[in-house]
């Protein structure tokens, strides 16, 4: 009888996260068999469970103090596959089964089944397709096996590219293959890493490869392949020629949910692979330069988010900036210094406000063009008397974008502008204070005319349910600025023992 | 020059062609054959691995052809994918290319959702 | 009982607003809430006057992350402050009939809470949330009017403001990072300010951002803009309480306990320049608010160059003396502006005790003696010394008569041509406003010294000689004036709008980069290098 060592051992709670992946995948299962108007019933009833399920486990990793680990069929590593729910895990489940929860609250009155048929195209696509990313995220958030995370973030990006051109309009048609085969240039660079990571240490599981890896060559081209097919995933500049026109092209509901929480998915991976794969390598010039793309990525789409006439454009470049934020993690973060646990706070941080803020933007914006039947920002004259709680919405999405207190975005900036004072790295915090004053700029941008008076004719007036989903999702990116330090400690569980396999 | 070294080769041959297809051609059709063509040039990658990572009883490692076989899977659902793209693609506009307005914006009478 | 009294009152100061804000936003307690806005600061005021009286108190809500604290300085501005937004409060929405819509409300009672609490927070996330809630709401009460003036000044405003917010937001990184035991307590940052390795870095970015506020030379441009834009009752909260929040924010962050040679006597020439810059531009301006804000800005620098000759020579026991300095302005500042209103309602003529009021509440800004004025100048004396810094503030005593005086003579010949008259119950009770800003300084006097030393003789040739000086010159301009150049309101904002457009061709270049990059074959290569380049950064270490 083989004795597993205690990293890889089971803990308890552990058949939670087999239930968390098996709801959606059930829920996509059941969706396909009944149909028509039962996959809108089916995703907005698994929801809750969902949720219950990400905040079950958070409970269970806070008490242990330990992330929460499972082995399938209870073979552990190398024979089996791992599943492993640390800190950032829970935070990602939990941002996850609430955007997903907007998102299909806000989607129920574009995407229902319209009466007097069994069953429409576009309906039944997203709802399974909305399934499908939820099931894909949860895999990919306590996943403990790269080939295991490879298959989810395939799987991700399948579901993904469909919600692009559910409308069926050219442009979106040519959006969404973009997308796609992009995409997949990315995923065959991350399965040639995992093939040579798999033929140096002959296991892909995180914990054990952790332990193994040394600085050899197979190792430096692997990462090299994987983090730059991730980095295609995830539209780091100089990669993001899919994402403006996939995330303004899709419907309201779709974007919220491709913006603020497809990106992250593989942005997620992209943390693991550094942070708990690789952390045996020595020095931070591979950090370094993810940081400096980070850096152009602020620059570059916010310059470009103030050039746009049309809101959801704009707000697609403002993701773009936001993203480049998320890299900042990577120089700030990495080693053994004092502030790293600061850089990692903010990096989290900021992931988490952004998903929140960017879904209740691109949700505002879509009542915004759905009432007043166009996005050009330079006519929205008056949109601020007719529709407040959207206007206020936009703006609280703004003010987590622009980093101004009190929002999340402001604690993500604050931590890790502590972070780079700290280590010394001057060009981050001036890169990221442009970064604000930028975002102060095209959300000045935003709000100018839609505050200004004018007369403006509303073709319906917005449903008051999508407008509180929007609103609440914004409030909830506010909230996480007053998050407590003893949160900042949860996400730091797990980290440790990934950073103890420094040889 | 062993089976091992060969098929390294010819590995790294099938993914150099892929990428220059991938990145070269303008035409959707040509990518999808040059991404599988690149797949291809991975799963002989993993065939390698296999052989290389026997175990002292086992002619091969069974692990990387569970991957393969994964990668066949995966690999053949984008195909798909792409392929239903470029057809309804071809359908809406009769013309199948990507290249025609790189920075492509939605018409500009708003893009209404459904 | 003072024990509980004084933290409540501190979180009354913070909460009152904000649940009359909520009760305007529902449309059920719309009406009652704007009728009842204006007393708002009342607990602001309470809490003042119970730490002048007694001594300093404060308030923590840890789960907040919350904490306020009202020392003497703080007091003292907190006093004006409450004072003139219940008094401009009261004028613009006692009056069912004129009174403005909600937007202007809730921007009102933001930046009011903004402006209250900048006084009282303890630490640095909260001071950095109120002194944004003072700044960026501010922007609806400037271009109430939406003409393209107001409009152009509400950009204008913005971009300072969102700017200033920058530089604070870095300092106070550097701020948090020199502090070992990371305490965000100002009191404890500012403590280690003085042995930190960022010291330097931190007070230039705290003097650039203060100093923006505060309109001293050359980002001055803001303020002739937009307090000539905005409609008087804003321009006088604005000028008034809102600016203090530079002067409370030197106050608070500088470390006046070492003496800093260097950076004292460098804010101290910002300072003066400011202080003869404002006059200079001032007396080429024919609209009396244009005036009165580069007498802003000429006042705010002599306050700047106190605080800096206070740095200089580390004199911790001055800032009751700035913040009485600055508490006089408040005050003043506040009834003037209302005066430009009143004015353009009254036939001077007939009514002699307003001009007269007019007049010794406008030279009391030169240091008028027996006005709040005299004693401002007074209460700065010591931290000024006796050298170049003192001969400097009298002769900026002298010039600001010569403006005040040039502003009253605007006033006058202005008064019936297009600015918004005062409604008459404000035009009947300005008389005691002014009565009350000259003389209430003499109450607040008694927590910074002895009022009867400052009432002698010999001070009140002190008094006058600057201001006899300032009527000559006076006279001079009213014979001359005309041939003066016309500056724009403005003045450097101008250049800076230029550059500005100057610059968007940049962005164009950023676009075209864009779609260049978003070429498949580009984006394709672009991939493979990074694959590559990553690698080798792996590889390379570092």
């Amino acid at each position: 009888m083989i004795e597993t060592p205690p990293a890889l051992a089971a803990t308890a709670g552990g058949s939670l996260l087999v239930l968390a992946i098996l709801l959606p995948c059930a829920g996509i299962l059941l969706s396909f068999a009944l149909g028509g108007r039962f996959a809108e019933r089916i995703a907005l009833g698994l929801t809750p469970i969902g949720l219950a399920i990400a905040l079950a486990v958070s409970v269970l990793v806070w008490r242990s103090g330990a992330p929460v680990v499972t082995n399938i069929a209870g073979l552990p590593p190398p024979l089996g596959i791992a599943l492993r729910a640390d800190g950032i895990s829970c935070v990602m489940l939990v941002t996850a089964a609430l955007v997903i929860a907007g998102a299909a609250l806000y989607a129920r009155a574009s995407f229902a089944t319209p009466a007097g048929v069994s069953e429409a195209r576009a309906p039944l696509a997203f709802w399974i397709m909305l399934q499908a990313i939820w099931a894909a995220l949860t895999i990919l958030f306590v996943g403990g096996d790269l080939f295991n995370l490879y298959v989810a973030l395939e799987l991700l990006t399948f579901a993904a590219v469909p919600l692009v051109c559910l409308a069926g309009k050219p442009e979106t048609l040519v959006a969404a293959l973009r997308y796609l085969l992009f995409a997949l240039f990315g995923s065959v660079f991350c399965l040639l890493g995992a093939a040579l990571l798999y033929g140096a240490y002959g296991t892909l599981d995180i914990v054990l490869l952790a332990e193994r890896v040394r600085p050899q060559p197979a190792v430096w081209l692997a990462a090299g392949l994987m983090t730059a097919g991730l980095l295609a995933k995830t539209a780091l500049f100089p990669l993001h020629l899919w994402l403006p026109p996939a995330h303004a092209g899709a419907p309201p509901a779709a974007s919220a949910v491709l913006s603020g929480l497809v990106v992250k998915g593989s942005f997620f991976l992209t943390v693991r692979l550094w942070f708990s794969v690789l952390p045996a390598l020595p020095g931070g010039a591979a950090e370094a330069a993810l940081g400096t793309l980070g850096a152009a990525a602020i620059l570059f789409g916010s310059v470009l988010a103030l050039r746009q006439p049309r809101l959801k454009l704009l707000i697609a470049y403002s993701t773009l900036a936001q993203i480049g934020y998320l890299f900042l993690i990577f120089p700030l973060a990495s080693g053994a210094h004092p502030w790293i646990a600061d850089g990692w706070g903010g990096g989290i941080m900021q992931t988490l406000s952004h998903a929140f803020a960017k879904a209740a933007m691109f949700m505002a914006a879509g009542l915004l063009a759905e009432s007043l039947g166009h996005d050009r920002i330079a006519e929205f004259a008056g949109a601020g008397r007719a529709m407040p709680a959207t206007v206020f919405a936009l703006g609280l999405g703004g003010l987590s974008l622009m980093g101004l207190p009190p929002s999340g975005g402001f604690a993500a900036k604050w931590m890790l502008l502590r972070a780079s004072v700290a280590a010394g790295h001057w060009v981050w915090a001036v890169v990221m204070l442009a970064g604000g004053l930028l975002a102060a700029g095209y959300v000045y941008r935003i709000l100018a005319p839609a505050l200004s008076d004018g007369v403006v004719v509303l073709k319906s007036p917005p449903q008051r349910s999508r407008e509180g989903v929007a609103l609440a999702l914004a409030l909830v990116a506010v909230a996480l600025g007053f998050a407590p330090q003893s949160f900042f400690d949860f996400l730091q569980i797990g980290r440790a023992a990934a950073t103890a396999a420094l040889p | 020059m062993n089976a091992s070294t060969l098929a390294g080769l010819v590995g790294a041959g099938l993914v150099g062609l892929g990428l220059y297809g991938l990145i070269v051609n303008p035409q959707p059709l040509r990518k999808i054959l040059a991404f599988n063509l690149i797949g291809s040039g991975v799963f002989l990658m993993f065939g390698i691995v296999a052989r290389r990572g026997a175990a002292a009883g086992f002619p091969f490692d069974p692990v990387p052809q569970a991957m393969v076989i994964t990668g066949i899977v995966v690999a053949f659902a984008a195909s798909a994918l792409s392929v239903a793209l470029i057809l309804r693609l071809y359908e809406e506009t009769g013309t199948a290319t990507l290249d025609s307005d790189p920075a492509a914006k939605p018409p500009d009478d708003g893009a209404r959702d459904t | 009982m003072t024990g509980a009294l004084g933290p409540l009152l501190l979180a009354a100061t913070l909460v009152l607003p904000l649940l009359l804000l909520t009760a305007c936003l529902s449309a059920r307690w719309h009406n009652e809430a704007l009728a009842l806005q204006w007393l708002a600061p009342i607990p602001a005021a309470a809490a003042a006057i119970l730490a002048i009286a007694g001594g300093p108190f404060a308030f923590d809500a840890p789960a907040l992350r919350l904490s306020l604290r009202l020392d003497l300085p703080g007091a003292l501005l907190l006093a004006v402050a409450s004072l003139l937004w219940i008094v401009v409060g009261a004028a613009v929405f006692a009056s069912p009939g004129d009174r403005p819509n909600g937007r202007f409300a809730v921007s009102w009672l933001l930046t009011m809470a903004g402006s209250l609490g900048v006084f009282i927070a303890a630490d640095l996330i909260t001071f950095y949330l109120v002194y944004a809630l003072v700044s960026i709401p501010a922007y609806e009460l400037i271009v109430r009017d939406r003409d393209p003036s107001s409009k152009r000044a509400g950009a204008v405003y913005m971009a300072f403001a969102i700017l200033g917010e920058a530089l604070l937001l870095m300092a106070f990184a550097l701020l948090a990072a020199g502090e070992p035991s990371g305490s965000l307590r100002i009191e404890d940052v500012v403590a280690a300010l003085s042995t930190s390795p960022w010291r330097d870095g931190a007070l230039a970015l705290l003097i650039a951002g203060f100093g923006m506020k505060m309109a001293l030379a050359p980002l001055n441009g803001w303020m002739p803009l937009t307090y000539t834009a905005a409609p008087i009752p804003a321009a006088a909260v604005l000028s008034g309480a809102a600016v203090k929040a530079g002067v409370i924010g030197l106050i608070r962050f500088l470390p006046f306990a070492a003496p800093l040679p260097s950076w004292g006597e460098a804010l101290a020439v910002i300072g003066f320049v400011s202080a003869f810059y404002g006059v200079a531009i001032g007396i080429t301006q024919q609209n009396p608010k244009t005036v009165l804000a580069y007498s802003s800005i000429s006042q705010m620098g002599v306050i700047a160059a106190v605080i800096g000759m206070a740095l200089a020579s580390g004199d911790a026991d001055a800032t009751p003396q700035i913040a009485f300095a600055a508490a006089n302005h408040v005050l003043v500042k506040g009834a003037l502006f209302l005066a430009v209103g009143v004015a353009a309602a009254t036939d001077f003529r007939r009514d002699r005790l307003t001009l007269i009021l007019m007049v010794a509440l406008a030279l009391s800004l030169a240091g008028l003696p027996f006005t709040g004025g005299a004693l401002a100048k007074f209460a700065v004396k010591d931290p000024l010394g006796d050298g170049l810094a003192a001969g400097l503030a009298n002769a900026s005593a002298a010039g600001s008569a010569l403006l005040m005086l040039h502003f009253l003579a605007r006033l006058v010949r202005t008064a019936s041509r297009g600015v918004e008259a005062a409604a008459p119950g404000l035009t009947r009770l300005w008389p005691a406003i002014a009565i009350g800003a000259l003389f209430t300084p003499w109450l607040l006097y008694l927590a910074v010294g002895d009022p009867r030393d400052a009432a002698s003789i010999a001070k009140l040739w002190d008094g006058l000689w600057p201001i006899m000086i300032g009527a000559a010159l006076a006279l001079g301009l009213q014979r001359w004036g005309k041939s003066l150049p016309r500056i724009p309101e403005g003045d450097t904002v101008v250049a800076a709008e230029a550059a500005f457009n100057a610059s968007l061709p940049i962005s164009a270049v950023f676009e075209s980069l864009d779609a260049r990059l978003r070429r498949w074959p580009v984006a394709g290569l672009s991939l493979l290098a990074i694959a590559l380049v990553l690698a080798a950064m792996a590889a390379y270490g570092g």
